[in-house]
């Protein structure tokens, strides 16, 4: 009987092979084999960066050119590893990721780069010096926002930290920044913190909790997380409101932009990192790829996205034509990023097309202007390499002297 | 056929905690945990109302209730479905693709909120469904059998929704969860109307007794001819149920939704449910010691967050205490019932 | 009762073959497709990304047949992963922070299995406490990705000998050691506590020590699987291991160890491991994409596990029903 099933399962084996070996598809030479490399998948950041990637990789000529596979290795670093080395295997001339960790993808990585693989990381980076990293990290977004509420607040009043992911490089830069900023203005005091982790959800509940418990904040500093925090204060205290740093969801800058609110005393900027990174990490990706464009290093920066209210500027249609940056309410959700468009850089997407990660029906690629090189910042980017000296100061927002 | 009965019967009889029935004159065991997990509750917020200026006010504790909805609600199906031995890891999956349906479904707009709400619940339970009858009919182990149906589930939703919701959910939904009844919040009158059904389900129902004779020993509930595939489907599709109400809360709290939105809540309804004086092995707790549970978590979150330590420390803490949690109860349990 | 335990190992030993029938098509299959599967680069590569998940397996294996739960697996992995990042390229060196890797999951293990045994708590709920005290001892040791392990450790596991790797030469160690231990007294009362644990009890076994050995073995195991992990991926992250856990599960439960404890065993765990390191080449050189790739992983557990029971149920079958 064992046997009888032994021979059983071998007959199955040498069928299937035979099958899947007949099905193996003749490849054209003129095409690049591209692979995107999801860590994580279930949030609409990174929904929102995995679709623009692929509307670009399905927007001409690109179409044409790039044998596009997008493949989601989940939050657990071994599977993305283990993908990593498929896609290697299965020849791939570049990959685009987004990195699950900036030091453990590095033997993998150098694999990759053995095996003339191109290694594009978008928003998160390694420090695998071969690969490329396309991200805006290195753009201070701690210190400038930091400083931002310092001055819109006059440099005193009760602040509340929404910290992000605890054990995030990230979290670690961004909070060293923004805690170095709040700190030199001895009116600026931190009543309250907690790790939101990038979500509206739990931002709100926390900060729900802290406002009962304070009810006199003044600031609440986000990384992301900030709709879900500025909705707890409408909630809890809908006739004082705050003043307040975070990402670029739509119903956040609709609401700092609102002059009703305004008047309860919200002042808002939306800046954070934008899923857009990840398709303007695909262009330089392309340009490298076909020989358009040569890097001089391997650290790109992601122009920091800086919307104050004042900035803000509804859309009529369904892309960020003639320098606006938001959508009207009924045509998104509250929770919409803005940042995942950008006008400049990534012309060629629409709502659409990040929504469903099509290609915007009529658009070509446009080229890209000279991209920004990024500061080194060890452990970040780089491993053995020094950080400018002041790369926990703003270098986008000036500093109000201490009030007396 | 009559020594197994008997066998398990016997088994049944020796498990640590003994059976209702003998215990229902004292104080019923599976009480004692409830009460002292309210009583470490209250402790917390005490202490730390003393140490923590602002701590443990009015608001801060009703916030605290109205936060823990979620969990209350999906911890009653885990509670459930730890009653029979099992476990239901797709909670997070599942709490997350009721808030999406719920979103996608109604667009900003209350119109639809009629069909959508019926819908979100309908898929929600029918995850449970698949669940139960892979664990009842096919005899797969729970653990693995929720396991891989969350992994697949998500898959499929991730797939029709790319991963979050591109609508508003109905501001019906958002209103109810931010509004408030003779100044309670609503969702504390929800938690309340809640908890009695869940004891009256668990407790005070025909079917709940007998989901704990399941739990106790399957092989005897088959042999007394109770329908245990049958309740165990049952007990699975309510967890989904269950799941799903919790989603269509979430994201009325957040507006929004995403497929993960639930993750974060997966072990603390399991840890609810034991916290709470559950066996793991099945037939033993209370819905209200679930809900002692469930405040007690939150509670000690929120107390976490207001001590402003480093996310490490604030970890260990929460650890250290839930392990303290157990053993006094243990230790308490023990005394009252030796 | 040595009957009994006879056969509910050999109960498990046929649990593991049509696992590992399953292995075999699923590698047959990926190797069918991408002809680098059977190279020294494509085999080293697939077993040291299985080699983690098998040691921590195992551990948790052990565990498991004696009818209790860990979640702290996950746990002991981020703190010795940390440990060894911040260590071994320092004095304590590979071989040092080897030890003290050890020994903190040998504390683990050996605190888990106390509050288990001599306090009588649920190991599922204890354990739940334990893993979050790791994770925030391993976020207290290291607040960010980072650190750097010693190139000896990362050349050494990730290497091989004559073409056959390290990480097998590990695999067929901890099978060699399973193999022995299975029929030492430890071995046998394993089986027999989580089988039947009044009647362990009934027969002299002492049900509290044989739990509390493998709970410390199983923390023994996660620490040395958190070394290998370190070194495949050359640093410390505090968060790495967090998605760890449910599938250092479902290897225990593809292989054909029932997570209710007493049938089962570590061979199991071994292919089960394999099986979901495999599935996971075996999609993608499938030309599984996407979303498409999660819904397949909950498939194939679900007819994984069918497989496992494939074993048990013929057992049954064929076993005369007084005994």
């Amino acid at each position: 009987m064992r046997n009888g099933k032994g021979l059983k399962t071998a007959s199955i084996v040498a069928a299937a092979a035979g099958i899947l070996a007949a099905a193996v598809p003749a490849r054209a030479e003129e095409h690049y084999k591209v692979f995107l490399d999801m860590s994580y998948s279930g949030n609409s950041w990174q929904a929102s960066a995995a679709n623009g990637i692929k509307a670009l990789a399905s927007t001409p000529p690109y179409d044409k050119l790039v044998e596009f596979k997008t493949v989601i290795s989940g939050t657990d670093v071994q599977h993305q590893i283990s993908d990593l080395q498929s896609m290697i295997a299965a020849g791939a001339n570049a990959i685009i990721l987004y990195p699950l960790s900036p030091t453990a993808l590095n033997r993998v990585i150098k694999q990759a780069c053995a095996k003339k693989v191109l290694v594009f990381a978008y928003d998160s980076t390694v420090t695998e010096p071969c690969a490329y990293n396309v991200s805006n990290i290195t753009a201070r977004y701690g210190a400038n926002t930091a400083q931002w509420m310092a001055n819109q607040m006059g440099g005193k009043g009760e602040m509340v930290i929404n910290h992000g992911v605890a054990g995030t490089t990230v979290t670690k830069v961004y909070d060293e920044q923004a805690l170095g900023v709040f700190k030199r203005y001895p009116g600026i005091k931190i009543v309250g913190d907690f790790y939101g982790n990038w979500n509206d959800g739990t931002s709100q509940e926390e900060v729900a909790k802290i406002l009962a418990a304070h009810p006199n904040i003044d600031g609440i500093w986000n990384v992301d997380g900030s709709y879900g925090a500025l909705q707890a204060v409408m909630n809890g205290r809908p006739n004082r409101l705050v003043t307040i740093a975070g990402q670029s969801n739509n119903g956040y800058r609709l609401m700092i932009a609102d002059p009703a609110l305004q008047a309860k005393g919200l002042k808002g900027v939306s800046s954070s990192a934008g899923p857009a990174v990840g398709p303007y990490a695909f262009k330089v990706m392309m340009e490298v790829l076909t020989g358009k464009s040569k890097l001089d290093k391997h650290n790109i920066e992601y122009p920091l996205p800086w919307v104050e209210p004042q900035d803000v500027k509804v859309c009529s249609g369904e892309t960020f034509a003639a320098g606006c940056n938001t959508f009207p309410a009924a045509k998104v959700a509250p929770l919409f990023l803005d940042t995942a468009l950008n006008g400049d850089l990534v012309p060629e997407l629409s709502i659409g097309a990040v929504q469903s990660g099509d290609a915007t029906p009529g658009a070509s690629i446009k080229p890209l202007p000279p991209v920004a090189y990024a500061d080194d910042l060890p452990g970040v980017n780089c491993i053995s390499c020094t950080a400018p000296a002041d790369w926990l100061e703003p270098n986008h927002v000036k500093p109000i002297p201490v009030p007396n | 056929m009559t020594t197994e009965t008997e066998q398990a019967v016997q088994t049944a009889a020796t498990r640590p905690h003994p059976a209702p029935k003998l215990r229902a004159r004292l104080l019923h065991p599976d009480l004692v945990p409830a009460a002292l997990v309210l009583v470490a509750t209250v402790t917390l917020i005490v202490g730390l109302k003393l140490t923590i200026p602002g701590f443990g006010s009015l608001p801060q504790l009703t916030a605290i209730l109205v936060t823990a909805i979620f969990l209350v609600v999906a911890s009653f199906g885990q509670g459930l479905v730890i009653l029979t031995g099992g476990i239901d890891l797709s909670i997070g999956t599942v709490i997350g693709i009721g808030g999406m349906i719920v979103a996608n479904l109604t667009r900003g707009s209350d119109d639809m909120l009629l069909y959508a709400l019926p819908m979100a619940l309908l898929c929600c339970a029918g995850i449970g469904l698949v669940n139960g009858l892979g664990v009842a009919i096919a005899r797969l182990p729970p653990f693995i059998m929720t396991l891989s149906s969350s992994i697949a589930f998500f898959g499929v939703a991730l797939g029709m929704t790319a991963g979050s919701s591109q609508q508003s959910v109905a501001p019906a939904l958002q209103r109810f969860v931010a509004g408030s009844w003779l100044g309670i919040p609503l969702p504390i009158v929800f938690i309340v109307l809640f908890a009695l059904a869940a004891v009256l389900v668990q407790n005070r129902s025909p079917a709940g007794r007998q989901i704990y004779a399941i739990g106790s020993s399957p092989r005897a509930a088959a042999i007394l001819g109770l329908p245990v595939a049958g309740l165990t489907v049952a007990v699975y599709t309510v967890s989904g149920l269950c799941s799903g109400i919790a989603g269509v809360l979430l994201a009325g709290y957040s507006s929004s939704a995403t497929l993960d939105m639930g993750n974060a809540l997966l072990m603390p309804t399991i840890a609810a449910v034991v916290i709470g004086g559950a066996r793991v092995t099945g037939g033993a707790g209370l819905y209200v010691g679930t809900l002692a549970g469930a405040l007690f978590l939150s509670t000690l979150s929120t107390a976490i967050t207001a001590l402003s330590l480093s996310q490490g420390l604030r970890s260990v803490i929460q650890g250290a205490v839930i392990i303290l949690a157990l053993l006094l109860q243990s230790r308490q349990g023990d005394r009252l019932t030796s | 009762m040595r009957d009994g335990a006879g056969s509910v190992r050999a109960l498990g030993a046929s649990a593991a073959l049509p696992a590992f029938a399953l292995l075999v098509l699923m590698f047959a299959i990926y190797a069918s497709r991408d002809a680098s599967a059977l190279t020294v680069f494509g085999f080293g590569n697939l077993i040291n990304n299985a080699i983690v998940l098998a040691v921590a397996a195992s551990g948790l294996t052990l565990v498991v047949l004696s009818g209790e739960f860990d979640l702290s697996g996950s746990g002991v992995v981020a703190i010795a992963n940390v440990v060894v990042a911040t260590t071994s390229t320092g004095r304590l060196g590979s071989l040092g922070s080897f030890a003290v890797v050890l020994v903190i999951g040998l504390a683990v293990g050996a605190i888990n299995g106390c509050l288990v045994t001599v306090f009588g708590l649920q190991s599922l709920a204890v354990t739940i406490g334990s893993l979050i005290v790791c994770q925030g001892i391993a976020l207290m040791i290291l607040g960010a990705p980072g650190g750097d392990v010693a190139d000896a450790i990362a050349s050494g596991v990730t290497g091989d000998v004559g073409g056959i790797p390290i990480a097998a030469i590990i695999v067929l160690g901890v099978a060699a050691a399973w193999l022995v231990l299975k029929n030492t007294r430890e071995g046998i009362g394993l089986y027999a506590v989580g089988d039947d644990e009044i009647a362990a009890r009934l027969s002299g076994l002492d049900v509290r020590r044989t739990r509390f050995l493998a709970f410390t073995a199983a923390g023994l195991l996660y620490a040395v699987a958190g070394y290998l992990f370190s070194a495949e991926i050359g640093s410390g992250d505090p968060r790495i291991s967090d998605s760890f856990l449910l599938y250092i599960f479902a290897s225990v439960a593809i292989g054909g160890t029932s997570l209710t404890g007493g049938r089962g065993g570590v061979l199991g765990s071994l292919i089960g491991a394999g099986i979901l390191t495999v599935m996971q080449k075996m999609l993608f050189a499938l030309g599984v994409a996407e979303f498409y790739t999660n819904i397949f992983n909950g498939i194939i557990m679900v007819v994984a596990i069918f497989f496992g029971q494939i074993g048990p149920l013929l057992f049954r079958l064929g076993r005369p029903r007084a005994a």
